[in-house]
């Protein structure tokens, strides 16, 4: 059962301001392709390994820090003497 | 005049060398033919005019002077998926969330290309963020196939399928997730490839579902595509899945081949693509081929699968999209942090909202096990059972989409229906095999596509199949617009 309560939490989990219509539309859509995704529980999995990534973590690159200049920072609408600048934290 | 706009990328390549022509002839003649034919078609996003004229130029140059190190696809049009990113040109994702974003950088494979000489000749049109089926999830509006205009052109991929089948390009890149190269090729009767996992650098490629994505060339022939991956696999120190080898993949038609055909796939198919794919299997068998209907018992959850595993990876993907660091023009001012992203966010399209809230649902406390973790489980079954399918046959064939290109709104408001139409493409992301679309017919005059799918980095195996084929079956690619 996917309610429209349930939707309108997803909604603010995933940061998306959803419009009443979109809340019931998505509901009523949502419930059927859950539905739909039910069919997993129609097999038994039990003795199956599910799938990972074949890297062992000490094969991975060391994620550097990389050094931007003035053509990132251009990227952001809204700029203050060098930081881009976001909404307040409260 | 010879029209230059319809040469293979080969042609193309090798008329530019041996000064039949000049590459500034051949690109002029291709911004022409995007300017008259595109209002028709909207397969492009952006248009890289001035760029592409000036790197004709320069090539011409080179060659003229017989510098040493012209590239394998010297002078050559190719279009580019908006989601793959190239330095100081628009790549929007067909989003208003990137409208505006402008990369510092080249992706892994623009960067190839240029090294080969290619041409970038512009950016093509896709499902905003690569999510759907039918090109008309796009913010700067539906694809059209150039074989019906009224029918769409498939996706996510349509503007890169689209410009080739219109000869507005002579090959592109799209990327597949779940059959998005494919799903178009077979819909505008050109060649299409997603590779083996690995193979290519996703670098560059902005993240939709990283575990399944693969960026694939498209061709009006299995020639261009080979010539096209001979530039861009390979191993990249920026994508850490990439695998290690060298390409050299050559065309040679072979003999001989092990086909198994999915009875279950081409089962659900409608009649006029069944019938297809069986006088396909006949061309294969009076080529000396041993073919065989095989079944494959775990393929009914696949598509389960895979929109379990899509959904949960671009709920993650797409939580970077805050709207602060690139996006437009919304100013955070007065707002609080949670307001104002929920309220940037709304921007996303209505198929990707609802693909992010889905993706929220199954990777829910409560939910995780019974539906994300069962259909990494259900991914390895496939993988086993493929791997077993692989020691008897060298290739499977499929349809590569179960319905003919269909017209526009028909299934837009019936989301579990437009994806219902990936079920037979969505086993090669979920296993990592390599799978491409070949022309294989045409039905009321729309095209109809044969999929067919190789072991793990058997992409020669893959092409020897596809170029016999293609040299047996002489299927039409352009239509005449």
């Amino acid at each position: 059962m996917v309610s429209n309560d349930e939707i309108k939490h997803l909604g603010w989990l995933s940061r998306l301001e959803l419009a009443d219509g979109e809340i019931t539309r998505y509901a009523s859509q949502i419930k059927e392709i859950i539905g739909y995704l039910d069919k997993l529980d129609s097999i038994s999995l039990a003795e199956i390994e599910p799938l990972h990534s074949k890297k062992e973590f000490s094969e991975l690159r060391k994620d550097n820090a990389v050094s931007f200049g003035a053509d990132v920072l251009g990227l952001a609408n809204k700029r203050k003497d060098g930081f881009v600048k976001g909404p307040r934290m409260v | 005049m010879t029209k230059l706009y319809c040469l293979s990328a080969g042609e193309v390549t090798t008329g530019i060398k041996n000064l039949d022509f000049s590459a500034e002839e051949y690109i002029f003649q291709i911004l022409e033919r995007i300017e008259k034919i595109d209002v028709k078609i909207n397969a492009f996003t952006t248009v890289n005019k001035n760029c592409a004229l000036n790197t004709a130029r320069s090539i011409d140059k080179k060659i003229r002077d017989e510098e040493k190190n012209i590239g394998p696809l010297a002078g050559v049009a190719i279009g580019i998926k908006d989601n793959i990113c190239t330095r100081g040109l628009k790549t929007t994702c067909a989003s208003k969330m990137l409208e505006e974003y402008v990369p510092p950088y080249d992706a892994t494979v623009v960067k190839k290309l240029k090294d080969s000489d290619a041409i970038i000749i512009g950016k093509l049109n896709l499902d905003e963020f690569a999510m759907g089926s039918t090109t008309e999830y796009s913010r700067h509006g539906s694809t059209r196939n150039p074989w019906n205009i009224d029918c769409v052109p498939g996706g996510s991929s349509g503007g890169s399928a689209a410009s080739v089948a219109a000869s507005e390009c002579a090959v592109s890149l799209g990327s597949d997730t779940g059959g998005s190269v494919r799903c178009p090729a077979s819909f505008c009767s050109v060649v299409g490839l997603k590779p083996t996992y690995g193979c290519v650098s996703r670098f560059g490629l902005i993240s939709y579902a990283n575990s399944l994505e693969q960026i694939g060339p498209m061709g009006k022939t299995v020639s261009d595509v080979v010539l096209v991956m001979n530039s861009i696999a390979g191993m990249d120190d920026n994508d850490q899945t990439t695998i290690f080898g060298v390409p050299n993949y050559r065309v040679q038609p072979k003999k001989n081949i092990r086909v198994g055909l999915v009875k279950e796939l081409v089962e659900g198919a409608d009649d006029e693509i069944s019938k297809c794919i069986y006088n396909a299997m006949d061309l294969f068998a009076k080529s000396d081929c041993k073919c065989e209907e095989i079944s494959m018992k775990s393929i009914e959850y696949a598509l389960a699968s895979y929109y379990t595993i899509a959904t949960a990876e671009a709920s993650s993907n797409l939580a970077r999209y805050d709207n602060i660091r690139y996006g437009f023009d919304s100013s955070p001012d007065t707002y609080e942090m949670n307001t104002y992203f929920a309220k940037v966010r709304s921007n996303f399209g209505e198929e990707v909202k609802r693909r992010i809230i889905i993706g929220s649902y199954v990777l829910s406390s409560g939910y995780y096990g019974k539906y994300y973790m069962k259909a990494q489980k259900i991914r390895s079954l496939l993988k086993q059972e493929i791997t077993s399918l692989y020691k008897k046959y060298d290739v499977l064939i499929t349809p590569t989409m179960p319905v003919l290109p269909f017209k526009f709104g028909e299934k837009i408001d019936d989301p579990l229906k437009m994806y219902n139409i990936d079920v037979d493409t969505v086993l090669a992301n979920l296993t990592g095999i390599p799978a491409i679309s070949i022309p294989a017919g045409f039905s009321k005059g729309l095209p109809i596509g044969l999929q067919i799918m190789a072991n793990e980095s058997q992409e020669q195996t893959l092409f020897d199949a596809a170029s016999l084929f293609e040299s047996t079956a002489n299927v039409q690619r352009s239509p005449e617009l």
